[in-house]
């Protein structure tokens, strides 16, 4: 029954996909567009398929993932035990709560002249990007998160004989992990708008460098092509990402 | 079974709590003395919100006295402390962790090393007849199971003293006298002492060694009443003479507290 009506709409989200791709297709080879504004789906797939066969197009998408990934790894790392530190600590969370206010509503695009400066058109200048755009957030998800936790589980936990650090650890960790992902997939996304604009800004590769690029030279195919290699390419890593959501959370199973 | 009184466990002395919310304060116990002996089977039995709950909270360490103090052990309780395993009516399990690492956690938390843990903890899902549940999530258990794997997680950590506050008020009757026999065999095997919160009389007879009833808010003692039923409690003890007279005398003196309580609430 419940597969019966996946396959289904699985189905009609194929043929709309056909439908609209098809339109496109017609809309451009009738004339209705100028093709320097919008070329047709068959141009961009033979873009698509001339930048693979020269590699370009791997390059510029494992390198933007590289960046995504990099960034978006050491935020985590940091903000996960942060966040559980923060949200156990009413102390230290007004302590550092007037920093985080501070840096929660800066746009990851306003840190791209300073990171320039200070670090030039480098690898680290893009995870940092990634680093300074998603960790904020990250760490507020991760906060709130914290605060779901039932205090009855606590009191049990000491009751046991868990110390602070253990009921972190052992309570305040795991019983906030299924938020704690939930955002993070958020913010994975967030990691990538971070990541696209700063390499529309300054960069020598990636997907950004190539619409970028493809735009000097008039190359509308490309542009496109980069945006469409940008939405699979999220789509990928979110497939991924709940596959080993699944593996983390076993008891939501 | 005669209670073994090899001295006084807790004392609990000239207890009052009082909450004080924003507006008015509850005074939830009014100098409230009481001692436990160690074995003994404690029962508390009284009107809803008249600081059971409460009383038991202190002697755990969850919550502090406003004045007065309790004793465990020649010690005043100053914070929470695992000697005092606390079984919650809402069962408390670590829904992350398997019935096997639920009831290995307090062990863990002394740093016990894996293999004895694993092994004890084995012992005692057995003793609580879930044998064969090791790796299943609290979620996939029913209640009588879960309150089960609540109980093993507590003797597994080898407290010296039980709390358990209404344990058995949200299971099916036959879940429950399943359950009530297997703590009345814990109890006379491990010789815990326990304090157990009810509001069943027949709960309170069928378990206990001394039932204390509580006055309506502020809590205090209104009765203690030593439970000399023969054991084992079966039917034919259930149907004695005695058997009747103290559930009269408990119901009485219960009766007449939710009174109380009733005119204190509609004034
Ligand atoms: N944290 C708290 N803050 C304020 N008031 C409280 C708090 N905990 C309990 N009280 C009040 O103290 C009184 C005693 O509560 P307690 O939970 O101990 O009652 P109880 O005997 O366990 O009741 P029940 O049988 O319904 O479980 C109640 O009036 C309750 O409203
Ligand atoms: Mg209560």
């Amino acid at each position: 029954m419940k597969i019966d009506s996946t396959a289904k709409s699985l189905t009609i989200s194929i043929v709309s996909l056909l439908i609209f791709v098809t339109a496109w297709e017609l809309v451009c080879r009738l004339g209705f567009i100028e093709p320097l504004f919008m070329p047709a789906p068959s141009k961009i797939l033979f873009r698509a398929i001339k930048m693979i066969d020269n590699g370009q197009l791997i390059a510029h998408t494992l390198a933007s993932t590289r960046r995504v990934m990099v960034g978006f790894m050491i935020s985590s790392l940091v903000a996960i035990p942060f966040g559980i530190f923060l949200g156990s600590s009413r102390f230290f969370m007004a302590v550092f709560d007037p920093l985080i206010s501070l840096l929660r509503p800066l746009p990851s695009m306003s840190w791209i002249p300073l990171s320039l400066l200070w670090l030039g058109i480098t690898e680290t200048q893009k995870y940092s990007i990634v680093f300074m755009g998603s960790f904020a957030p990250s760490l507020l998800y991760i906060i709130e998160a914290t605060k779901s936790i039932d205090p009855l589980l606590i009191r049990a936990a000491k009751n046991l004989g868990a110390s602070k650090l253990d009921v972190m650890r052992e309570v305040i960790l795991p019983g906030s992990l299924p938020q704690i992902i939930a955002g993070l997939k958020v913010m994975l996304g967030i990691a990538w708008t971070c990541i696209i604009s700063a390499e529309l800004v300054a960069a020598r590769e990636g997907l950004g460098f190539m619409i970028m690029n493809g735009k000097e030279y008039f190359q509308t195919d490309t542009v496109l092509l980069g945006m469409v290699m940008i939405s699979i390419t999220v789509m990928i890593i979110d497939v991924v990402f709940r596959k080993f959501e699944r593996r983390l959370l076993p008891w939501t199973r | 079974m005669d209670t073994l009184t090899n001295g006084t466990k807790i004392s609990i002395q000239g207890v009052t709590k009082i909450f004080s919310g924003k507006r008015d304060e509850v005074i939830a116990l009014k100098e409230l003395s009481m001692d436990v002996q160690d074995g003994e089977f404690i029962v508390i039995v009284g009107a809803s919100g008249c600081g059971k709950t409460t009383l038991i909270n202190l002697v755990a360490g969850f919550e502090a006295p406003t004045h007065g103090q309790i004793i465990l052990d020649g010690q005043p309780v100053t914070g929470i402390t695992p000697e005092c395993g606390m079984i919650f009516q809402q069962y408390a399990l670590f829904p992350w962790k398997t019935v096997q690492q639920n009831v290995e956690f307090g062990m863990k938390m002394k740093r016990m090393p894996q293999k004895e843990r694993q092994e004890r903890a084995a012992r005692f899902i057995d003793i609580v007849g879930l044998k064969g549940f090791e790796r299943s999530y609290p979620h996939h258990l029913s209640g009588g199971m879960k309150q089960r794997v609540s109980i093993a997680r507590s003797l597994a950590n080898d407290p010296k003293v039980l709390l358990l506050d209404e344990p058995f008020a949200a299971l099916d009757a036959m879940t429950r006298q399943v359950l009530q026999e297997q703590l009345v065999r814990i109890y006379e095997k491990h010789r815990k002492t326990i304090i157990f919160i009810t509001h069943s009389i027949d709960e309170a007879l069928l378990l206990s060694s001394r039932i204390v009833v509580m006055t309506a808010r502020p809590g205090r003692i209104a009765q203690e009443i030593v439970n000399d039923l023969p054991h084992p409690r079966n039917a034919d003890v259930q149907l004695s003479n005695r058997y009747m007279e103290l559930k009269r005398t408990i119901w009485d003196s219960v009766q007449a507290e939710v009174m109380k309580s009733m005119e204190v609430e509609t004034h």
